[in-house]
């Protein structure tokens, strides 16, 4: 018995078998309308598409101005996002892979670019059309980014950038790789601004709701490895389409989020139409330090919220800000604003009660407070309970002395 | 604590008339002066001075021949036993290496996670005596994320396991340039524990670290250090794929050494009984720490742990409260609940330590005067390392095995001779096994295209990259092959056991849900099926439910006086026979078989009466196995011509295949649980009364072969213990209890052997009828 029958005998069956003849390097144009690119490692496979400004994406147009990226909405949002991206120097970009598994085994099969320019938004796809073309896909990429100081993708910093980082280094070439540029990734900014309000963050959730765009037959992510195989495996083109056109939607559609981004970024608290974004800012800006700027925008946010658990928070983040600002006089006013649409909240009740007992050493108050506290607490947080008992305790104690 | 007090227990147990007439055989070895020789000039001076402020002025010899061996570039195995200084003959050229070339690397490998904290701790105290130049690092699966990159870039010494190189280092490589660009040193720590499937699947994953090195362009010395195996040269260079030199001359003093064999009473005279092991060591534990005297006590299961550690603490609180001071340690428990008991063992703060075979190796845990063997540990090696593990210097200590009712164990207790001079075992390995080979070859596929023509180990890949190739995992492109899987293939397999993935063992008591240890595939339905009483740090726990596709296993916390023992099943088809060659007696064959695996029952067994009173039902998916087996059967002819009933001739097979799993196991020096044995009175296959004994691992790891070919050894040998055991009718140490084999199993045993032998068979049963007659 030869080894390969005794392996079949042996193994179990890895997939399903299939039998084919396949020309090595098959005709792609008539589906994919590219060209084939010569580098010195050999060829790649190219396919370009332009699209013109004034072109509509959803609710939104493609646009940009100037030789200067709008980015200064994005570096309030992102931090190490530079205020002035050059247009001309910066890359969308967005990889198409072999798996999500990650590891030395996984390939980038199709690597796709995108810029502004003069006219549109030019998006470039290098495809690899067997693996000995993978040389000649990284060449052509490190070409793209050598012009180039940014990139903007989306979870790019955890899988793109990583991903295209090992295969380069496998490469073993003098490319210049991915490692020098400034990363803008568009999902980090995204989940700053909306991860209360949306139920997913990922790419195809932004343009539902956000951009107001829909796509129709989309091939899922996770077919896409496979679907690349069969193609290996039958020369047919026809099966790349769907990737290709799926990973042009991905970047136009990051083009187009990049600005809405960076229009928020920039909006004051009057400008601001959303409670979820006036929020997200007021929250923003308060981790920058400039708190009244961000009690502007809760303000704002309390003015457009309908929804009892974000006014809640609003309520509660705002009179934090206060504290924080040594203003306990408003701090106090907002706990009992908090109190007035959440009158079990444990938390506006214990700073409350601390207000009173020392700030006004109004001990009678305090302690008709912490009371109510102790009667919550039993009934929802009884970890919390010695603490308030303690607390209630002293407050008596300090009441006697005083009395 | 000093030394009196091993003499004086020892004299205390030789004259106590409940110890005294059980021990089987007691023996000194004497200490040993030091062998010396000067630092090796050759050494740094920043690393002399560091030795000598560490009151190191001289070498052990066996230190002093791995550094010139190393210095002069060899690829090295150092085999001296537990405590003999080993750690230097690695650190000081490893150290001599990063301190000459800042930018130098090495790779550190322990078998387990507990052995490389320990070495990272020794190596961070010398790298502040250097001024900090040397920075170590463990890298395992408790390694934090953020982490992670620091000890990638800038590790000069990384310390890590096998499984984490082959699942976390290799398949990341281009992560780890800096390491594989720059790796002057390979050090493998407890060699001789990568043997059988384990040491087959390390050995290709080390072909794949030759591989990446190679395209990295470094070419790493390796060292090794094992304890003492019968064939370090060949094991070692089959392990690494390069020859090596080995040094084996121990320099280092020896404090005197107690070694005392124990055999329980046999309690059930007809049924060849004996006392328990557990029980007997129990009873020699307790007057050990009693004493006072820090004690070890080994087991041979995760069960008779817990078992033994519920007993013990139990036994001390009677008497006052030491129950803090008697400790658990086996696998299954989770990391940080190791290191504390480690930390308590050196600190003092435990004085008894039950342990599986898990503290067998060079964990530290301070120093130990007895240790206690509960059984005998399968091989002669491992039986060495344990009774290693107390005396380390040069003070005096007490190593008891007290033995158990098994074939072996009998064997090994009533002929002292054969330990003492038989010497260790062989460490065999076979990386090339086809699933393992296979596996392997997917990784490195993954890790690095193949090219045409480039070899794998000594083997030339091109069948199997062809066979991956028309399974449409890999993809041949222009003389490379090509990794064409969305799936990351490390993960799905596992170094240390058939399968990758273990159940998690959850405590519900009290509406909590904490993961308290975890069990692999093949165990789950012995420990964790629904009923099962699993003990945990001797708590014992109640399995509610077994979640068997989600890998989970409820358990609540109860008070229970049983606990439960599950029995398997096992069902076998021959697939494919590779030799055979029939006589007119036996039909001797092996090659591949299913083995199908399943448990029905279990029963509940009564704490310290060990009584049987009651039993479950278990409904689990039955599991199989593709294997290879060596199996021999009697001509239907022959069968009836020895006069047995059918019953008679069952409990023949029966007893013939239990004594012959024990002596193949003793033949081929693997752990009996490595060989499962099995026999049908009208085989499927054969069509005749047969006995199987497989190999415990899909595919196979060799034994099938080498048993076929000792099949007449195997058989002669059996006869001789059956025949020469004092038992009147059939015992746990021959054929197997004689209830459970039957009135006069023992002399059908023996007829069937004979038969099988071939030779004198006429004579033989001559013998027999005049036996009956009288």
């Amino acid at each position: 018995m030869d080894l390969k029958s005794t392996l079949r005998r042996f193994l179990p069956k890895e997939t399903p078998r299939q039998t084919h003849a396949q020309p090595r390097v098959p005709n792609l144009d008539p589906f994919l309308h590219g060209r084939e690119m010569d580098t010195p490692f050999g060829p790649c496979y190219l396919v370009e598409r332009h699209f013109a400004f004034g072109d509509t994406w959803g609710d939104y147009r493609i646009s940009t101005v100037g030789s200067e990226l709008p980015s200064a909405g994005l570096s309030i949002l992102g931090a190490g996002v530079i205020s002035t991206l050059s247009t001309s120097r910066t890359v969308f970009l967005d990889t198409e892979t072999t798996g999500l598994a990650g590891g030395t085994g996984t390939y980038a099969f199709l690597v796709g670019t995108g810029r502004f320019t003069e006219s549109g938004f030019l998006v470039q796809q290098f495809l690899m059309r067997d693996y000995n073309e993978e040389l000649a896909l990284l060449y052509a990429v490190d070409q793209e980014l050598q012009s180039a100081d940014a990139i903007v993708s989306f979870n790019g910093k955890t899988f793109d950038i990583p991903l295209l980082k090992t295969r380069f280094a496998i490469s073993r070439m003098d490319f210049e790789g991915v490692n020098r540029h400034c990363q803008v990734d568009l999902l980090h900014l995204a989940r700053r601004l909306w991860r209360d309000k949306l139920p997913s963050c990922s790419l195809e959730s932004l343009e539902s709701h956000i951009l107001g765009l829909t796509r129709y037959n989309d091939i899922p992510g996770y077919e896409i490895p496979q679907r690349f195989f069969l193609f290996l495996q039958t020369g047919d083109g026809r099966l790349l389409k769907d990737i290709l056109e799926h990973n042009v939607l991905d970047l136009v559609s990051m083009a187009v989020l990049m600005e809405v981004i960076n229009n928020l970024g920039k909006l004051t608290p009057s400008e601001c139409d959303c409670p979820w974004v006036a929020e997200a800012l007021g929250q923003i800006y308060a981790n920058d330090g400039k708190l009244l700027t961000a009690l502007q925008f809760l303000e704002q946010a309390w003015n457009l919220a309908q929804q009892k658990e974000q006014q809640i928070r609003i309520l509660r983040t705002a009179a934090l800000l206060h504290k924080r600002r040594k203003d306990y006089e408003t701090a106090a006013l907002f706990w009992q604003r908090l109190l007035v649409i959440a009158e079990d909240d444990l938390m506006a009740h214990e700073e409350l009660a601390k207000h009173y007992e020392h700030r006004h050493k109004d001990f009678e108050e305090a302690s008709r407070i912490t009371r109510r506290a102790l009667a919550i607490a039993l009934r929802t947080r009884p970890a919390k309970v010695p603490d308030l008992e303690h607390r209630l305790h002293r407050i008596n104690r300090r009441q006697e002395t005083v009395s | 604590m000093n030394c009196l007090s091993i003499s004086r227990i020892l004299e205390k147990l030789e004259h106590d008339p409940r110890f005294r007439d059980n021990i089987t055989f007691r023996h000194t070895i004497p200490g040993t002066q030091g062998k010396y020789e000067p630092i090796p000039g050759f050494l740094p001076q920043d690393l002399q001075e560091l030795l000598r402020r560490r009151g190191i002025s001289r070498l052990y010899s066996h230190q002093a021949q791995a550094l010139q061996a190393v210095h002069a570039g060899q690829d090295i195995v150092v085999v001296t036993p537990t405590a003999s200084g080993k750690t230097l003959c690695y650190n000081l050229p490893v150290m001599q290496a990063l301190l000459e070339n800042e930018e130098a690397r090495a790779l550190y490998l322990f078998p387990t996670k507990a052995l490389a904290q320990d070495q990272v701790a020794e190596l961070m105290e010398w790298s502040d005596e250097l001024g900090g130049r040397i920075k170590t690092y463990t890298y395992d699966g408790d390694t934090p994320g953020d982490a992670r990159k620091a000890i990638r870039s800038a590790g000069s010494i990384v310390v890590t396991n096998p499984d984490m190189l082959h699942s976390g280092i290799l398949p990341h490589h281009t992560k780890w340039m800096r390491l594989f660009e720059n790796l002057k040193f390979v050090v493998i720590d407890e060699l001789h524990t990568y043997r059988g499937v384990f040491g087959s699947h390390v050995a290709n994953v080390l072909r794949r670290l030759h591989r990446i090195c190679e395209f990295y362009g470094s070419r790493p010395q390796f060292i090794c250090t094992s304890a003492t195996i019968a064939n370090p040269q060949e094991h070692g260079s089959a392990l690494i794929g390069r020859p090596v030199t080995v040094i084996d001359d121990n320099g280092a003093p020896r404090g005197p050494k107690e070694i005392v064999f124990y055999n329980p009473p046999v309690v059930n005279q007809p049924l060849g009984i004996r006392r328990s092991a557990l029980l007997e060591a129990e009873k020699i534990a307790h007057e050990l720490i009693a004493a006072e005297i820090p004690t070890i006590i080994f087991t041979r299961s995760r069960l008779n742990t817990e078992v033994l550690v519920t007993y013990l603490r139990q036994s001390f609180h009677r008497l006052g409260d030491m129950v803090e001071k008697i400790r658990g340690y086996r696998g299954g428990y989770l990391p940080n609940q190791r290191r504390q008991i480690e930390r308590d063992l050196r600190e003092g703060k435990v004085l008894g330590v039950v342990s599986t075979n898990a503290l067998e190796l060079g964990i530290d845990i301070g120093t130990l005067q007895a240790v206690v063997l509960t059984g005998y540990p399968g091989t002669i090696a491992s039986t060495w390392q344990q009774i290693g593990r107390a005396g380390r210097s040069t003070q005096e200590s007490l190593a008891i095995m007290v033995a158990n009712s098994s074939p072996i164990n009998q064997f090994m207790v009533q002929n002292p001779d054969y330990f003492m001079e038989k010497g260790a075992e062989y460490a065999r390995i076979n990386p090339n096994n086809l699933y393992i080979l296979v596996s392997h070859i997917k990784c490195a596929a993954f890790e690095l295209p193949f090219r045409y023509g480039e070899m794998f180990g000594d083997i030339d890949p091109i069948d199997i990259l062809e066979y991956l190739t028309e399974e449409m995992v890999l993809r041949e492109v222009e003389g490379r092959w090509y990794w064409m899987s969305e799936n990351y293939p490390a993960v799905d397999i596992s170094l240390r056991s058939a399968s990758a993935d273990n159940f998690a063992i959850i405590d519900t008591t009290d509406g909590k849900t904490i993961v308290i240890g975890e069990v692999d595939r093949f165990s789950a339905p012995m420990l964790i099926h629904e009923g099962a009483i699993y003990i945990h740090e001797s708590k014992t726990y109640h399995i509610d439910e077994l979640d068997w596709e989600g890998q989970k296993a409820y358990a609540r916390q109860v008070k229970t006086d049983y606990f439960t023992d599950a029995n398997l099943a096992v069902e076998l088809k021959v697939l494919d026979v590779t030799a055979q060659d029939p006589k007119p007696n036996v039909n001797r064959s092996w090659g591949e078989v299913m083995v199908t695996a399943k448990t029905h029952m279990y029963k509940k067994i009564k704490f310290h009466t060990h009584e049987n009173i009651g039993w479950g039902d278990i409904s689990l998916p039955e599991q199989e196995m593709h294997t290879t087996a060596y199996w021999f059967s009697i001509p239907n002819a022959r069968a009836q011509a020895l006069g047995m009933e059918r019953d008679a001739l069952q409990s023949a097979l029966m007893g013939a295949a239990h004594v012959l799993g024990n002596i193949a196991s003793l033949e081929l020096m693997c752990e009996p649980g490595d060989l499962g044995v099995t026999a049908q009175i009208r085989s499927p296959f054969t069509g005749e009364p047969t006995i199987y004994i497989y190999d415990k691992y899909p595919g196979g790891v060799g034994f099938s072969e080498q048993l076929f070919a000792a099949h007449e050894r195997l058989v002669s040998r059996a006869y001789t213990l059956v025949s020469r055991c004092t038992c009147p009718s059939g015992c746990p140490s021959c054929v197997g209890p004689a209830d459970e084999i039957g009135a006069g199993g023992k002399q059908h045993v023996l007829r069937l052997l004979k038969e099988v032998m071939g030779d004198g068979s006429q004579e033989h049963s001559a013998q027999i009828s005049t036996q009956r007659n009288a």
